[in-house]
């Protein structure tokens, strides 16, 4: 039950919300419930108790339907501009990231010119401004000047015009030196480095997972020890500069292996400021999408018995049904094998994975539309993110609360940000509907980047309102 | 005698059925080989008669284009394979060419240098009385920064029906498929497949191998293994035909595949990878030594030639490790003193110049095949309706 009072890009005037699943990772809360939004104020949010809400369960608010979550937050996205505004704008990239349920987006600096001065970061605040949309953009400054991986960035003066870290991403550090310093340097602003870990020596060329797909295809193998090998010595270098800067951190985004996964949780446990994300494609999608199959990565896993499983062979059990060589599915890191997604899984479970990010990478279609091995890397993606994840969460793999908790509080404590439904607070919440689905099209993506490889799917979880500030978003017509 | 044939692919073209006896060598007949894995079969297929226009008979070709063999089910190679002997009898007359494909457009387009592949396409495409139009890419507006997708569009625009790709990366001819209204015809992407070249293999084998069936017969491929589309389309015809198949060479150049062998290229159909070239020829019936190229050696996949022939070169001294009668071949080009000896590239047994010429009549056989496939329907621009299992089936 759903009630509104304003237009888009407005103050919500008055916004009841009855019956709906209420999901706090705050305050670790999830049950039916209902909240009030009044000029643009949380003004109530009442959970029901007792007997009230059994009967809501029993009449079917139980989580399948209305769920109402504070705004999601993505570490990881590219809006392209400045410089590839044919990819996408930051005005359509707020619209997508409003659509897919966002309130905050962190921005990755490899645009051209590259975010390593303040300046650059001037202008994304001015186009973002422009735009109207009340989504919070933050920015990542480059750790390298101009991203060549040489000499620090202006990492002090872009801390204090605002960033909320800084990344090379696109690219590795490739020197370890270079990041020794700059974990140091920036430990010492209070701000962490986010690495895109890959150690370009192994993946020179490289087009797809290392593995039977990439052998029968005839692609070339791109290794999980090139990421778990950056992984490893990304925390072996954090290990010795956190016991001179207490205030180093790491992030290591978009990791995809099961052994990356593995050397964090380790590196947690031994108590290492570190912190990581998965994307939704490499939590629900594989590198057999790129044979032609076209199920879920937990369906194409084979873990009868003891052990991790194994991958099914798509050639074997005819889950090959659509052309081979998308390349909306060339991505870096590349999708990888169904234990690999399951790890990933299982690390969000553990709590070693920290957040969901999209790692959203429009292209254009001149950059897309050619051969695989000349395809650019990346998946549109900020727009099908909660449809992905909520895949999993349909098939029994991550229960909702965990999958709500890494799209908000997890990747809010990298900026130091408290995300809840919290009265009293300015509205900053999604609405949307686990049991209705959309069928993903060009024409409803908000995004100028189509490459999506769920394209004509039907994914669940319409996004039925996102409000950040207090005001309209994104509202499902 | 069942014919395992799909409904409606055999009216009309049966006045010389042949019963292939392809007992223990073929998969399941009405399965397409990377997807199968059962005994053995006996298929009935029809030839066609050649010297008439394919689309005056019911032809049981459904595929309106070749990309790889995985999608091919066994009595379609069958058909092939019959095809061809047709084709054969066709080049063994004073005038060695028919009217089959007279007013039918075939465009090779080419973006990697090949000689014989080439050349062998476009002598079929004569022999067939095809108009054949011959595009290198270096030539072309390629060089101008055309897209391949571009590329294709006109071609189809400036006429052409049947469309031969060679190129350098894999997928290609995928692409080229969704973006072309006829048919196209890998020939050879990347690293992925060379679907002509291995069923001229398998032609050739069955040739000149007593009894004619590969079933049974060990088949040792030899050399780069990795970069080789060669190597992957002849696993999926190989296995499919039951032979026991080997790849063999340094263990740098089969990255991937002892998984691919522990998977089995098709259900229950596997076969041997191994760095132990004695192990790999001992008792061989067929070698074939795979071309070497220069540039493996950047990014130290290959310490030097000269190691490697010492190692793994095909001489005199190593194939007496296999058959006495075993056959050599090679795709060629080849590097004679590198993975083969001059001595053996030209034994008695090398059967390698059969290859060159059994290729001419193994791509007319195939571009007669697919000239029969009506592909009108798609001609508006429609995608390629890829169905089941990526097969590539002619829209109905």
């Amino acid at each position: 039950m759903i009630e509104i009072e304003s237009t888009t890009g407005q103050l919500v005037a008055e916004l009841d919300i009855s019956r709906a699943w209420l999901v706090d990772p705050a305050s670790g809360r999830e049950g039916p419930g209902e909240i009030v939004v009044r000029d643009g104020i949380l003004e109530a949010v009442t959970w029901l108790d007792g007997d009230e809400a059994d009967e809501a369960r029993a009449d079917g608010v139980d989580g399948t339907g209305i769920v109402v979550a504070p705004g999601f937050i993505d570490l990881h996205a590219h809006f392209r501009e400045p410089g590839n505004e044919n990819a996408e704008t930051i005005a359509t990239g707020v619209a997508a990231a409003a659509h897919g349920g966002f309130t905050t987006v962190c921005l990755m600096p490899n645009t051209t010119p590259a975010l390593d001065e303040p300046s650059v970061l001037a202008r994304v605040r001015a186009a973002v401004a422009a735009t109207g949309s009340p989504i919070r953009v933050e920015a990542y400054g480059a750790v390298t000047a101009g991203r060549n991986g040489d000499t620090l960035a202006a990492l002090g003066e872009l801390a204090d015009a605002g960033v909320v870290g800084f990344s090379d991403d696109g690219s590795p550090v490739r020197s370890a030196s270079i990041l020794r310093n700059a974990l140091a340097y920036a430990g010492s602003l209070g701000l962490p480095i986010v690495d895109h870990p890959e150690d370009s020596t192994q993946t020179a060329g490289a087009e797809a997972n290392d593995g039977l797909v990439a052998t029968v295809l005839g692609l070339r193998g791109w290794p999980a020890a090139a990421e778990a090998s950056a992984v490893a010595r990304d925390l072996e270098i954090l290990a010795e500069v956190v016991r001179d800067v207490p205030g180093a951190r790491l992030h290591l985004t978009h990791l995809s292996t099961a052994a990356s996964i593995d050397l964090v949780r380790r590196a947690k446990a031994a108590g290492l400021p570190v912190t990581c994300d998965v994307t939704p494609h490499h939590l629900a999608l594989t590198d057999e999408w790129i044979a032609g199959a076209r199920r879920w990565a937990w369906e194409a896993l084979d873990d009868e018995g003891d052990g991790p499983g194994r991958a099914r062979n798509p050639w074997h059990d005819g889950a090959t049904v659509a052309a081979p060589y998308d390349t909306s599915l060339r991505v870096n890191p590349p999708l990888r094998s169904a234990p690999d997604a399951a790890a990933c899984l299982d690390g969000l479970l553990d709590g070693t994975v920290d957040a969901i990010a999209t790692d959203h990478a429009p292209h254009s279609v001149v950059d897309k539309e050619v051969e695989f091995g000349l395809a650019a890397n990346g998946i549109s993606g900020i727009e099908t993110a909660l449809g992905l994840v909520l895949a999993a969460v349909d098939a029994g793999r991550l229960p909702l609360g965990t999958a709500i908790a890494a799209f908000t509080s997890g990747p809010a404590r990298l900026l130091g940000t408290e995300p809840g439904l919290r009265q009293g607070a300015p509205a900053d919440l999604v609405v949307f509907d686990r049991s209705s689905s959309w069928t993903v099209e060009p024409g409803l993506l908000h995004s100028r980047g189509t490459n999506s490889p769920v394209l004509g799917r039907d994914l669940v979880g319409t996004v039925l309102l996102t409000i950040a500030s207090g005001r309209i978003a994104h509202e499902d017509t | 005698m069942s014919v395992a044939v799909p409904d409606g692919r055999t009216a009309g073209a049966i006045d010389d059925s042949i019963e292939a006896d392809v007992a223990a060598g073929a998969g399941d007949p009405s399965v397409p080989i990377g997807d199968a894995g059962s005994e053995a079969a006996r298929v009935v297929v029809s030839v066609p008669r050649v010297d008439d226009a394919p689309e005056t008979q019911g032809i049981g070709w459904p595929h309106r284009h070749l990309l790889d063999l995985d999608v091919v089910t066994w009595p379609e190679i069958e058909l092939v394979m019959r095809t061809t002997d047709a084709m054969k009898e066709v080049l063994a007359r004073p005038i060695p060419k028919v009217p089959a494909l007279r007013g039918r457009a075939v465009t090779i387009l080419f973006y990697e240098a090949s000689t014989r592949t080439r050349v062998s396409f476009e002598v079929a495409a004569k022999n067939l009385s095809a108009d054949v139009v011959n595009i290198a890419a270096a030539t072309s507006s390629v060089t101008k920064g055309e897209s391949l997708i571009d590329t294709v569009r006109t071609v189809e625009a400036l006429g052409a029906d049947l469309l031969v790709i060679r190129h350098g990366t894999s997928g290609a001819p995928y692409l080229a498929a969704q973006h072309f209204g006829g048919g196209v015809l890998n020939g050879g992407d990347g690293w992925h497949a060379h679907p002509t070249q291995a069923l001229l293999d398998l032609y050739t084998m069955r040739a000149r191998l007593p009894g004619g069936s590969l079933a049974g017969r060990k088949v040792v491929i030899l050399g780069d293994v990795m970069h080789s589309r060669v190597a992957r389309s002849n696993i999926w015809a190989l296995t499919a035909a039951g032979a026991d198949l080997w790849l063999c060479g340094p263990s740098t150049l089969l990255r991937g595949f002892e998984a691919w062998a522990k998977a089995g290229a098709t259900a229950g159909r596997t076969f041997t990878v191994t760095s132990d070239v004695a192990d790999a020829l001992r008792d061989a019936d067929v070698v074939m030594a795979l071309r070497i190229q220069q540039e493996r050696m950047e990014g130290g996949l290959l310490p030097s030639l000269r190691e490697y022939a010492a190692r793994y070169g095909l001489t005199r001294a190593r194939l007496a490790n296999a058959k006495p009668d075993a056959l050599v071949m090679h795709p060629g080009p080849m590097n004679e003193g590198v993975e083969i000896a001059p001595d053996v590239a030209t034994m008695d047994r090398s059967v390698i110049t059969d290859q060159v010429s059994n290729g001419v009549a193994v791509r007319m056989a195939l571009l007669y095949l697919m000239a029969g496939v009506r592909t009108g329907a798609a001609k508006s621009g429609a995608s390629v309706a890829f169905g089941p299992a990526g097969r590539n089936e002619a829209p109905a």
